[in-house]
């Protein structure tokens, strides 16, 4: 009886091993204080552990006496997301129209990217402290974050689903003796809808997480309130301001899912 | 034209047009809650006209002459953010893992699956500030804090991403695995893994990616990296340096993107490829 | 000649003032990855003439008929469409030129998620002012247009659905209506028939050619299978490697003719099967 030739087995191990080893190595030297790597320090947490624990215990503890006070600043927070969406949204639609292939073969499609690329690689509340710098303290520095934010998300992942998506609609249009601007606002935006108002959603729902840290640094809403307490060390008052938030956050949430089923 | 002169016909008689009640009632509503957030929020709108002009100042000010003698120090501090970012993402993905899996519809049961979703979702709507806030209390002011913010933050996204992944793998191989009389354990090894395996990684450096962006944050509460030094810059409104902190900030996240990026799409291409020339 | 005055009827709603014909002269492509896909063909479409181009996929058919209207342009060559030089023009009067050329394809392009009847209306493009579109205006007569050419396809029942939850053969009758409303004076079919059923294939061939005989329209149209060329043209041109091998009556054309386009003896499957 003749052995059964199998094709060789591909080697797969050395390879992985070397990515374990790269991972390994770049951990370490995050690792290691002597070339300005962080301390992990085990022995605070040992130590004092219950500094933080007893925090978290008071958070659960709640302080109501707050509750009136953020009534207001919550409102203010949902009023930023909102305006913050809507506005990006007008402006996102002929951007990522522009930053698609398909809708815009000619040209300034590559500028429009690479100048998004850079606003989304600044963080959120770097934009927002510089704002508050140039603008003053309130609400509208808090929106331009939150417009600058959603205008990086939403035309990044719609021109990309305009990219990925069949076009050949399109060739229709043009055959038909339209312009590009017709065909795109006849055929391309009913066709991207979907995916557009999903990630206006999107960007709604972390509109809401990011307003209500924006106070941090001056732009509004219930940050505002939740640098008060932690200043006053009321734990309680923010476990509340915390619940409050939680609550918001998972009603716009689920109202976000809702809608968003009810696309298709 | 025969058509032309063929004898007038009624007008096309089309179906009424239906009336979309639910989409029109929607429209008004969704621009009715905008008109009144814009209309109660108390916009700056002297503010608004002039922030045309104010950036244009603004920008020259950053940018026209900035102050590179800071760059070293702001160099030195990204690196900081960087090793928060990281440490961050490695310790966060591996809580995440673990406690995902268990997590995912299929793998762990309900009274298990509930209550994990339910922290998840605590830890998602509790921003890395507040968590940071509660964190330094233990560790103090400290890089070690930011990572560990940033771990502990991370597992409410990264979870539900991590059960979400394991759940969209297709039933057959499991199955397969499972009618072949395999534990528990093995067809999460062998029916489970090689299909969820290259998203998950894919998803960890994108975890990364999201983490740098983050740390930059995270200095705003004084845990030290690139955050720190630009609300300083700012408060003092040192514009030159701030300008090079940007810069700085700006080119660093598009270059970790871009590599990690690279590296997530060969790795989702190559499993992909694997399938396909049966090698796998 | 574009310009519309008031309708009266939906057949006057749809007439064209007059076919054109179509010239090709000596016409290559040559795409930008080296990929000659035409070799000096030259051809002379008569107005009103219904002509079938049949060959294998990849032999030049898709390319042919869109250098007719532009969206390919020849690389050398000169392609004449009525009164136009298509290789000359640009902007404004391409778009002119295409206004008056109508197109269906293999696939319908239809955006599934729009009504039909904003699908059909793309089919007034030319004639519309972009800014108009843009605010989503439509004249009355442009809507009387659209009516009537869903009317003339018997899909005027679906108008306010949306294109998506169409079928495969009433997609591609919205599909004719949209050229239809164009008011075109040639139409131009890309494999028109190659994503629908037997049955279906047959009732749009029998379209096309009804198009062809009630409103003298010119017509140009691709075919993978040379049986229903037979069934539905007068006219049949074979190309091969982008090379025209053959150009003469659609019903002499016998298995030589077959072999010389296709490369291989006819078999049975390349037969769809007659009407009826």
């Amino acid at each position: 009886m003749s052995v059964l030739a199998a094709p060789p087995r591909p080697r797969t191990w050395p390879r992985t091993v070397a990515v374990l080893v790269v991972l390994a190595l770049i951990t370490a030297a995050t690792v290691t204080p002597a070339i300005g790597g962080i301390r992990i320090d085990l022995g605070t947490i040992a130590r004092h552990w219950h500094f933080g624990w007893t925090k978290v215990q008071q958070m659960f503890d709640p302080d109501l006496s707050i509750l009136p006070r953020t009534w207001k600043p919550l409102l203010e927070t949902l009023e930023i997301a909102v305006v913050g969406a809507a506005a990006s949204a007008l402006l996102a639609l002929p951007l990522s129209l522009w930053a698609a292939r398909p809708t815009n073969p000619t040209w300034g499609r590559s500028a429009v990217r690479a100048v998004l690329n850079a606003v989304r690689a600044v963080p959120d509340l770097v934009y927002a402290t510089v704002l508050v710098a140039m603008v003053g303290v309130g609400a509208l520095p808090g929106v331009l974050t939150l417009v600058l934010f959603d205008l990086g998300v939403v035309v990044k992942l719609v021109s990309e689903a305009i990219d990925s998506a069949d076009a050949r609609y399109l060739e229709a249009g043009l055959a038909a003796g339209g312009t590009q601007a017709q065909a795109n606002r006849m055929m391309a935006v009913p066709q991207t809808w979907p995916a557009y108002a999903s990630q206006v959603l999107y960007s709604l729902e972390l509109n809401v997480r990011i307003s209500s840290v924006l106070g941090l640094v001056g732009a509004g809403g219930i940050g505002r309130l939740i640098d008060e307490v932690r200043g006053f060390y009321r734990y309680g008052a923010l476990g509340v301001i915390i619940v409050e938030i939680l609550v918001v956050v998972v009603l716009i949430e689920v109202a976000s899912n809702v809608l968003r089923k009810r696309l298709r | 034209m025969s058509a032309v002169l063929a004898p007038a016909r009624p007008r096309v008689a089309a179906p009424p047009r239906p009336r979309r009640l639910a989409v029109r009632t929607a429209q008004l509503v969704t621009g009715a809650v905008v008109l009144a957030a814009l209309w109660h929020v108390h916009l700056d709108w002297t503010g608004l006209r002039e922030l045309p002009g104010d950036v244009v100042h603004y920008l020259r000010l950053m940018f026209a002459h900035p102050d590179w003698s800071k760059l070293p120090y702001a160099l030195q501090q990204t690196w900081v953010s960087v090793q928060m970012a990281w440490l961050g993402a490695l310790l966060g993905v591996v809580v995440s893992t673990v406690l995902g899996i268990p997590a995912a519809q299929g793998v762990g049961p309900l009274w298990l699956r509930l209550p994990l979703r339910a922290v998840f979702a605590v830890i998602r709507a509790v921003p890395e500030v507040i968590i940071a806030i509660v964190i330094l209390t233990v560790t103090g002011l400290t890089p070690f804090t930011g990572a560990l913010a940033l771990a502990i933050g991370g597992i409410g996204t990264h979870a539900k991403w991590t059960y979400e992944t394991i759940e969209a793998v297709p039933g057959g191989t499991a199955e397969a695995v499972r009618a072949a009389g395999g534990t528990l354990l093995e067809t999460a090894r062998w029916g489970l893994w090689p299909e969820a395996a290259p998203e998950l990684l894919s998803l960890a450096l994108y975890r990364f990616e999201l983490n740098v962006r983050t740390s930059a944050i995270l200095g705003l509460i004084g845990v030290g990296g690139v955050g720190d030094l630009l609300t300083g810059y700012t408060q003092y409104r040192q514009w030159d340096a701030v300008g090079v902190l940007i810069v700085v900030v700006v080119v660093v996240t598009m270059a970790i993107d871009a590599v990690s990026g690279a590296l997530r799409r060969r790795i989702t291409k190559g499993a992909r490829a694997r399938v396909v020339d049966g090698t796998e | 000649m574009s310009a519309t005055p008031s309708v009266s009827s939906p057949e006057a709603a749809l007439a064209a003032s007059g076919p054109w014909p179509v010239r090709l002269d000596d016409v290559s492509v040559r795409y930008p990855d080296g990929t000659v896909a035409l070799r000096n063909v030259t051809l002379a479409v008569e107005p009103g003439e219904m002509v079938a181009v049949v060959g294998l996929s990849g032999s030049g058919k898709s390319t042919l008929v869109r250098t007719v209207n532009g969206l390919v342009p020849a690389t050398s060559g000169r392609v004449q469409v009525g009164p136009h030089d298509v290789g000359a023009l640009r902007g404004r009067r391409l778009r002119e030129l295409r206004g008056g050329v109508g197109m269906i394809f293999q696939a319908f392009n239809l955006a599934d998620r729009a009504s039909v009847y904003q699908n059909v209306l793309v089919g007034r493009f030319a004639h519309t002012p972009t800014w108009r579109t843009l605010l989503g205006l439509a004249g009355h007569d442009d809507r009387e247009i659209v009516l009537a050419a869903l009317d003339s396809v018997g899909m005027l029942e679906k108008v306010w659905g949306r294109a998506g939850a169409l079928s495969g053969g009433q997609k591609q009758r919205v599909a004719i209506a949209r050229a239809l409303s164009q008011r075109p004076r040639v139409m131009l079919a890309d494999e028109p028939v190659a994503s629908l059923d037997p049955p279906t294939a047959h009732s749009v061939m029998a379209d096309l050619a009804r198009i062809n005989a009630e409103q003298g329209l010119t017509v140009l149209v691709n075919l993978h299978l040379m049986d229903l060329a037979r069934q539905y043209t007068t006219r049949m041109i074979g190309l091969r490697a982008g090379e025209l091998v053959y150009d003469g009556p659609a019903a002499s054309a016998d298995d030589a003719v077959f072999e010389e386009i296709y490369g291989r003896p006819l078999q049975v499957r390349d037969r769809l099967g007659s009407a009826g």
